[in-house]
């Protein structure tokens, strides 16, 4: 039997679900080896049991982390897709903030009617058996992750920067055209798709294990932002993975 | 050997000439502000007076990402991928790139020899050209003049805005056969060029002085400024490190299995599956990266296996800079030896 | 320095096409470890020493080092006994008698065996370091008179994880073989020796001039044992270590299993303790 496959989305712009429903080419190759059960972008469906569970977004308050339990209990596999899920992405800029002040200032008066949590990744709420990265994340990264659990082996692992990806299609570097990129330090396997189109590295796919945080600010303010604002971009993303 | 003098203007006429013995490879600008080996379209479009391409030429020979074979996952079966030996003439290469091409023959063919990458080294011709030095360029500093001919076919020198082209192979007076916008002409010593980045030794006293490095304190110096992105490792002409990875199409039934260039400078390349990592620290790697350049290959082949490009130097977004670390070490060594001396 | 022009084309190699070698035979003997027996196409021998190994490859996962178990003298078939650990190696468990496996090698130096004949061999095996050693254990078997005395100390984490347990009881039997296993964690059912793998090493009675030791284990291990040796007055050159490292390609290219300047993959896996020792990554 076909894996039944299910996908939920949280706090997020459920631009990574959208980014699936344009798989028109290979739609069909991916439906020969998966049932799709649950996906409200596209159908809508209910099942008891999942093998592979897809969550978009982040968790951000006390009813998704309810319904995140719920999931996992219904599923084998649980796939974090998109920054949002893997590591609270944007989301998680609230965190920088203290909560109270952040609700006064999304809810105004009717604060106390929504309860919020910080933004957070979906590991800390559940074990995340495997993760999708990126904002939104890519199909071809979306199709290595599908092919390789219908295959039963390990989805990839990026261990290496986007930089990597960028001087194998031999990008002319961003900084040298003036511009600041987190590249070095960026988790790769988005085939460094902003620098070939001209557009630097803003952190999508977190931050790789173990960086020099502090050699990375100083590249970027030598390339001449200020140390405030270089913090700000390094944020952007990870504000739940980098402690400044 | 001969000598012809070719006017600045005649080149494209040149390049159009050598198509008839291949492809014809040569640089092209690049972004805003970079170069790059492309094959020519148009000769117009070759650039004459560049600094370094982004990629070295390996990438010619020994290709960023490469299929290595196709595999069925049904019938548990691969094939083999044929390798295409076309003659092509390289053109515009600068000494240095020579020398690390020469290099890399080294690393590919000594020990077992890489069927790949000799079909795609044989029947190429190569025309190399004078350059300028920037501030990066140290290639004088690890013994490779901007005049070093050896490994081209034809070499242009650039005097006063014109060109003295060299003859040095057969291959070479056959490329000319029947071009006849070049006049014999007395060979010309050029003044005046000259590498402002300098490693301040002989480069046959680097061995000694790495000898003593391994324990040097300028690594954590380097490791504390290095990013970790792989960038100086990734654009090094003689640098040949790769990965091997299957790629698997999405009818999940085929697939190929590629090799693309890896770095020792990223964290990951030195794991082993169980997780144990041996060059675990950034310290670890910025050394391994030096003495692969200056001792490990170099105390067997007697050369340095770095040819001075400029590439890791320029293109690190940290500015870490490969002469700069050896003058240190060497710094370093000076002040060792007088301690060693006064306690004497 | 090598140069193209010293180079013929029938010199040259295609490195990385596997051969297509069929399983004849598949068991898993531990909870992480599967042993296979294989045969090469149209009754090819593999051609390999004690301690080198073989890059086992599957489509579409990709390619791991795996030493070879089983002795040269082994005729016609090898033997492989692949831990999972990684995702190639988790893939393989699923391979069964039938099915083909891609085979490139074998690659490395092994153990000199030709310093090792008319000499007392010590195994020191750690966990699955036991898989290399077991090719030599089995050779000087097999070749019994050409070699003094065996010894092989072995140790395993725990007695569940102890590999090819019916040949250990074999060579137990054997008055030609000195056995002696330990395990770090003891179970109820343990009667043996209960330690890391040095506890065995003081009591040894070893003749220093005649004896040549040959380790593998977890890298933890080495430093340790060489330690024990070395108390013991075993001189260096007659210690022989195979060291692991992530040995991409086999063929001295990729520069994955470098230590300092010397390449894993060509130079070893099988190291004489003296041309170590000057390397500061290697133990």
């Amino acid at each position: 039997m076909k894996p039944q496959v299910a996908f939920f989305d949280f706090t997020s712009c459920e631009g990574c679900q959208l980014n699936k429903l344009n798989f028109e080419n290979d739609l069909l190759d991916i439906l020969k080896h998966v049932d799709i059960v649950e996906f409200r972008e596209a159908m809508d469906d209910k099942a008891d049991h999942y093998d592979i569970a897809f969550i978009e977004g982040s968790i951000t308050s006390p009813s998704c982390v309810e319904r995140i339990h719920d999931i996992r209990r219904r599923s084998d596999i649980l796939v974090a897709l998109g920054s949002c899920a893997v590591n609270g992405g944007v989301n998680a800029m609230k965190n920088l903030h203290p909560i109270d002040e952040v609700r006064e200032t999304v809810y105004g008066d009717d604060k106390y009617l929504f309860a919020t949590l910080p933004a957070m990744a979906v590991s800390s709420v559940v074990k995340v058996d495997y993760e999708v990265r990126g904002c939104p994340m890519t199909q071809q990264d979306f199709l290595k992750l599908l092919i390789a659990l219908v295959l039963g082996k390990q989805p990839p692992k990026y261990g290496s920067p986007v930089c990597v990806e960028c001087k194998l299609k031999e990008n002319e570097c961003l900084y040298n055209r003036g511009m600041v990129c987190l590249g070095p330090i960026t988790r790769g396997g988005c085939d460094a798709v902003c620098p070939s189109f001209g557009q630097f590295c803003t952190g999508c796919r977190g931050i790789l294990d173990n960086p020099n945080i502090d050699g990375m600010l100083e590249v970027m303010t030598s390339h001449g932002i200020s140390l405030d604002e270089a913090k700000k971009r390094m944020l952007l993303y990870n504000s739940n993975e980098v402690q400044l | 050997m001969e000598c012809f003098s070719l006017l600045r203007s005649d080149v494209p006429a040149l390049i159009d000439h050598l198509r008839d013995f291949g492809e014809v490879i040569a640089p092209h600008g690049k972004g805003d502000v970079s170069y790059s080996f492309e094959v020519v379209r148009d000769s117009s479009d070759v650039v004459l007076d560049y600094n370094r391409t982004l990629l070295p030429l390996k990438k010619m020979f020994l290709p960023p990402v490469e299929k290595l074979m196709g595999f069925s996952l049904k019938n548990e079966s691969f094939e083999q991928v044929e390798v295409a030996i076309a003659p092509r003439v390289f053109f515009g290469v600068h000494s240095y790139e020579m020398q690390s091409i020469l290099r890399l023959d080294h690393s590919m063919l000594s020990g077992s020899a890489e069927s790949n990458y000799f079909k795609r080294r044989q029947s190429s011709r190569f025309l190399g050209i004078s350059f300028e030095p920037d501030e990066f360029h140290f290639s004088e500093s690890v013994g490779i003049v901007i005049e070093e001919m050896e490994g081209f076919d034809l070499f242009l020198n650039e005097v006063d805005g014109d060109f003295q082209l060299y003859v040095l192979t057969d291959n070479g007076q056959e490329m000319l056969n029947g071009f006849d916008k070049i006049n014999l002409t007395e060979p010309e010593i050029v003044e005046g060029r000259h590498f402002k980045k300098k490693i301040r030794y002989h480069y046959n006293r680097l061995p000694r002085v790495f000898q003593y490095a391994y324990h040097s304190d300028v690594w954590a110096d380097v490791a504390s400024r290095c990013v970790g992105c792989g960038a100086c490792t990734l654009t090094c002409p003689t640098c040949f490190c790769f990965d091997v990875h299957d790629h698997v199409e999405v009818t999940a039934e085929d697939g190929m299995r590629q090799r693309s260039w890896d770095s020792c400078m990223l964290s990951t390349f030195a794991e082993v599956a169980g997780g144990e990592n041996f060059r675990e620290k950034t310290i670890n790697r910025t050394r391994h990266r030096l003495f692969r350049k200056f001792k490990y290959i170099t105390d067997e082949e007697g050369l340095p296996w770095c040819v001075g490009c400029g590439r890791c130097t320029a293109f690190c977004p940290a500015g870490i800079s490969m002469p700069d670390i050896v003058n240190e070490l060497i710094q370093e060594d000076e002040k060792a030896q007088y301690h060693r001396t006064v306690r004497v | 320095m090598k140069r193209l022009q010293d180079v013929e084309h029938h010199e040259t190699e295609d490195l990385y096409y596997p051969t297509m070698c069929k399983v004849t035979g598949a068991k898993q003997i531990t909870e992480m470890e599967k042993w296979y027996e294989l045969e090469m196409p149209e009754g090819q021998s593999l051609g390999h020493g004690p301690g080198q190994f073989v890059e086992v490859s599957a489509f579409g996962i990709g390619e791991a080092p795996i030493s070879i178990s089983s002795s040269p003298s082994k005729n016609g078939k090898f033997e492989l006994c692949i831990r999972q650990v990684g995702t190639l190696t988790n893939v393989l468990k699923n391979y069964e008698t039938g099915d083909m496996m891609g085979i490139r090698g074998p690659f490395g130096k092994g153990f000199p065996m030709e310093k090792l004949f008319g000499k007392d061999i010590l195994v020191v095996a750690g966990g699955i370091g036991l898989v290399p050693l077991r090719s030599l254990i089995n050779y000087v078997l097999d070749n019994r008179k050409d070699f003094g005395r065996l010894i092989i100390l072995y140790g395993a984490k725990t007695p569940s994880e102890l590999l090819f347990t019916d040949e250990l009881e074999t060579w137990k039997d054997r008055d030609d073989v000195e056995l002696h296993v330990t395990v770090d964690q003891p179970d109820e059912t343990w009667k043996g020796n209960t330690g890391v793998i040095t506890t065995l090493i003081p009591s040894l009675d070893l003749k220093l001039n005649t004896t040549i030791a040959a380790i593998t284990g977890p890298p933890v291990m080495y430093k340790f044992v060489v330690m024990s040796l070395k108390s013991k007055q075993l001189p260096d050159d007659q210690i022989y270590l195979s060291l692991e490292r992530r040995m991409k390609c086999g063929v001295g290219k990729c520069g994955h299993c470098q230590i300092n300047g010397v390449y894993c993959c060509q130079d070893g896996p099988v190291f004489n303790y003296v041309d170590i020792k000057p390397l500061e990554e290697a133990l």
